[in-house]
């Protein structure tokens, strides 16, 4: 016993270390840096309240003659316990010797009671607040707590889950102002014939010193692995989402299965659960073959990193895995083989592990797969901690008060994988992105080509209009305007030039021109518009040539293919047709109606004069019937004449609709009919 | 418009720089005792200029002048000579000058190979408040007052009696009933005389209906430029 020297306060906080933490490290260091800096912190031992607490370092111990003290008791007189008392330096362990478990009566495994004696001496404990902190009891069985022969705490649960490193007890010793702090301080153990067992130094003083000493350690050794199994298995649980919705990439049930195992079996490193649901064996068997698992659902996730395959090892963990977790299925004799074995099969799943390890880094490194080096070089560290505990444990070589390693293994497992995770969520969204883009611009060329194809489509289509009305126009010309102008010319050249047949051949040559110029103008399916423009282009001629127009146009549906160059055709027809009249024969009076014959519109021209024969008339003007008729079969009309005393009736026939091919081309014969009288 | 008399002959002036049209005009106007040529232009300017001088009955405007547009000299006139009744020679009578001009203020046009008679009619007709149209313009400005839709034609028959309702009557210019009929008419290639007989009216009424029809165009075209100036900024009123 001895009063530990006061330190001024200053622990790690202060270290180099973190300054290191904001030039340009991945966020991967930054992260681990930071667990170990929490790490060192919990590990510090406080030093702040070392003059209000006594650190108890030595004691002595007994064991009990009858080998079993029989049932805990609320009170014991101490001077009954009568030794021999051997002096022991804390932490103490205490080794047993494996023989098979003799049956107690009621088939309760034999216990062997130890007592340890703390006498605090001269340190004196302040009273109402006196308190006591057992840094680590670990054994399988229980253990409990007397202050001058009065119980003050009993471990609780059960025999087998206290082999786990639980935090150790924090005990009020006295909490009223009847309550003097006790003089002396028992322990009991008792424990499972022939098993290993230990107990640490412990601290008493001030309840809040102690107390803040006890609260750091919880904190760092067990709630922060807590927290990180649970922050491991939440993202786990998301992969096991995801997995539901894309069955085809495993690697996010693997990922699932590897949080959970992990979880599961650092379940007996957290504080919470002191009565499980789960029977003492069951969970053994639970917590070791959640090992086993994990090292076979590691492998798999090295070969998806890796994309190399090792089938035979594959099948060999498996059935491996499958041999260990039926073998230690616990059958209730089983239990006491169980606590001693499980470490010698903890060592096979260190070597198994070992295999895996190494293969996956192999490969990784063979495959050049960043990823796996990634994950192979974390579960090597994560190896290299779970060896060490478990040598630890096994040989209690090192201090029984130091951290174990392995839960922290969980927050580091937890970085590697979710790194592993979060590269392939982002490289996926960086390939969708991608995905995205390429379809945008093909999506943008095809736009470009079907573009570019309009406009060839345009450009072709422009030109053909062109050449149609060009060839319509010089169709026209050429019939006309040209045949016109010729006549013109060969009269003055042959030096009949009468003045007024020259004017009058070029006042048809104008009219001609008005007339084209007409039927460019946009009558849109209105035959009465354009009838109306005629009459009022040839109107001044008729008046010149003394003949009376009588205008008896009824209304009449509209012609839906009257587009300018079927226009045309109609206004020269029946330009030829008062053309005739006003040059062959002598009437005084034309009249125009329209009506509705046959499905089609009936457009009659008929004049009062002497009337012809309708053989003289094709000798003699042929040409212009010719070029009529022509033009109606263009149009898909009918011309029909009839001549006689009474004068002559000239009809244009038009369809209501014309025939597409007619439209299209003006192929379609034409049933021109001239009827003579 | 007083009605020409032997005593007080029409005026008539001539911007055109065709030498050829002009001697036409000349030998037209020559045999027609009421019109007399008092003056004949060659260029914009110079017609701008005369209009300054003493005005005219009939203004006879060709569109392609050789300094610019005819289309100004038919503006200024209707400023500086407000009795002065406008026409346009034209080769064709086509639409597109022919509309264009009327907004401008013009109410007539005349075809260049007319024959000389007809020149004389065509002058006489519009000093009396005559205004040809042939069928297409009409259409044209049916079209215009209507916008592009037949709404117009579909409009109850109350609303019809009045106006049409049209894209002119936001700015202020409508078609009667009676206007419209008359353009429909000549849209069938009816003469005013068959137009008169049709509708029970007097040849002179139709000539009137005409007229307006002319003036309601160009008050239209004004109140579209006003619009247009006014939604531009130009205007502050």
């Amino acid at each position: 016993m001895r009063n530990k020297p006061g330190k001024p306060a200053g622990g790690p906080q202060g270290s180099p270390w973190n300054r290191g933490l904001s030039r340009g490290r991945g966020p991967l260091d930054v992260y681990f840096l930071g667990l170990l800096l929490l790490a060192c912190l919990c590990c510090a031992p406080r030093q702040a309240h070392a003059q209000e607490m006594l650190h108890v370092t030595q004691a002595e111990m007994m064991q009990a003659p009858a080998g079993y003290a029989g049932p805990l008791q609320s009170t014991i007189d101490p001077a009954a316990l009568t030794g021999p008392w051997a002096a022991v330096e804390l932490p103490h362990t205490f080794f047993g010797h494996w023989s098979p478990p003799a049956a107690a009566p009621g088939g309760r495994p034999a216990l062997v009671t130890r007592w340890y004696r703390v006498r605090p001496g001269a340190y004196e404990m302040p009273s109402h607040t006196a308190s006591l902190f057992v840094v680590r009891g670990q054994m399988v069985g229980n253990l409990a707590i007397y202050g001058d022969g009065r119980l003050l705490f009993r471990s609780r649960g059960s025999l087998a889950w206290n082999v786990f490193r639980h935090p150790a007890v924090f005990v009020p010793l006295s909490q009223a102002a009847d309550m003097p702090p006790p003089k002396e301080l028992l322990i009991r153990i008792d424990a499972v014939n022939g098993s290993t067992g230990a107990l640490s130094t412990m601290w008493v003083g001030d309840g809040r010193a102690v107390y803040g000493h006890y609260a750091w350690r919880l904190w760092g050794e067990y709630e922060i692995p807590f927290m990180l199994s649970a922050a491991f298995l939440a993202v786990g649980l998301f992969s096991l989402g995801v997995w539901c919705f894309r069955r085809g990439e495993p690697i996010y049930l693997l990922f699932f299965g590897i949080a959970l195992c992990t979880v599961l079996r650092r379940w007996h490193f957290y504080e919470g659960i002191d009565w499980l649901p789960l029977p003492d064996p069951w969970f053994i068997w639970l917590t070791m073959n959640a090992l086993t698992w994990q090292t076979v659902l590691l492998h798999r996730f090295f070969e998806i990193l890796h994309r190399r395959h090792h089938p035979w090892l594959g099948r060999t963990l498996l059935v491996l895995a499958v041999l260990c977790t039926l073998a230690t299925i616990p059958a209730p004799l089983l239990l006491h083989g169980l606590v001693q074995f499980r470490q010698t099969i903890y060592g096979g799943l260190i070597l198994a592990n070992t295999v895996v390890i190494g293969l996956g880094w192999y490969d990784s490194w063979r495959a050049r797969s960043h990823e796996g080096l990634v994950l192979a070089i974390g579960h090597a560290v994560a190896l290299f901690m779970g060896t060490y505990d478990w040598v630890k444990f096994n040989s209690h070589l090192i201090d029984t008060e130091s951290i174990a390693l392995t839960p922290y293994v969980t927050g580091g497992l937890f970085a590697l994988f979710g790194y592993v995770m979060f590269r392939r969520y982002v490289r996926a969204l960086g390939h969708v992105e991608e995905v995205n883009a390429s379809l945008e611009a093909s999506l943008a060329a095809r736009e470009a080509e079907l573009a570019e194809s309009y406009r060839l489509l345009r450009v072709v289509e422009q030109r053909e209009t062109l050449n149609r009305e060009r060839a319509r126009l010089v169709q026209d010309m050429h019939d006309g305007l040209g045949s016109s102008l010729m006549t013109a010319l060969r009269v003055v050249e042959h030096g009949r030039a009468d003045e007024a047949a020259v004017a009058e051949v070029l006042r048809a040559c104008i009219d001609d021109l008005k007339l084209t110029i007409d039927s460019m103008e946009p009558v849109q399916t209105d035959l009465l518009l354009l009838l109306a423009t005629l009459r009022f282009r040839l109107g001044p001629r008729l008046e010149h040539a003394g003949i009376t127009l009588r205008w008896e146009v009824n209304d009449v549906p509209a012609l839906d293919w009257l587009e300018p160059r079927n226009a045309l055709h109609i206004l020269r027809i029946l330009q030829e047709a008062f053309t005739n009249v006003i040059k062959h024969t002598r009437a005084r009076e034309i009249c125009v109606t329209t009506g509705l014959v046959d499905d089609g519109i009936q457009v009659t021209v008929a004049d009062n004069g002497p009337g012809f024969v309708l053989a003289d008339g094709l000798k003699q003007g042929g040409r212009g019937l010719g070029n009529q008729l022509r033009r109606a079969e263009a149009i898909g009309a009918r011309l029909a004449i009839r001549s006689d005393d009474e004068g002559t009736r000239f009809s244009l026939w038009l369809p209501l609709r014309m025939q597409s091919a007619a439209a299209a081309s003006g192929a379609t014969p034409a049933s021109a009919a001239a009827t003579p009288a | 418009m007083q009605t020409a008399t032997a005593a007080s002959p029409i005026h008539l002036v001539l911007v055109e720089d065709d030498v050829y049209f002009q001697e036409a005009l000349r030998l037209a106007v020559r045999d027609a005792a009421d019109i007399r040529l008092t003056g004949v232009f060659n260029t914009r300017a110079a017609a701008l200029d005369a209009l300054d001088g003493p005005p005219a009955d009939v203004l006879l405007v060709d569109l392609g002048l050789p300094d610019g547009s005819g289309i100004d000299v038919i503006r200024a006139a209707q400023s500086r000579w407000p009795g002065c009744a406008v026409m346009v020679s034209t080769t064709f009578g086509d639409e597109a000058h022919v509309l264009q001009s009327i907004e401008a203020g013009a109410t007539g046009y005349l075809l260049k190979d007319s024959s000389a008679p007809r020149i004389a009619d065509e002058i006489r007709s519009l000093h009396g408040g005559g205004s040809p149209i042939s069928p297409l313009i009409a259409r044209q400005v049916l079209l215009r007052f209507r916008g592009q839709e037949r709404a117009g034609a579909e409009a109850p028959k109350a609303a019809a009696d009045t106006a049409v309702a049209t894209e002119g009557a936001a700015r202020g210019a409508v078609l009667s009933e009676r206007e419209r009929q008359v353009l429909e008419l000549i849209t069938k290639g009816f003469s005013y005389e068959e137009i008169a007989r049709l509708m029970d009216i007097s040849r002179h009424t139709v000539r009137t209906f005409v007229r307006r029809i002319y003036a309601k165009l160009e008050v239209g075209s004004k109140a579209e430029a006003i619009y247009e100036a006014r939604s531009q900024g130009l205007l502050s009123i």
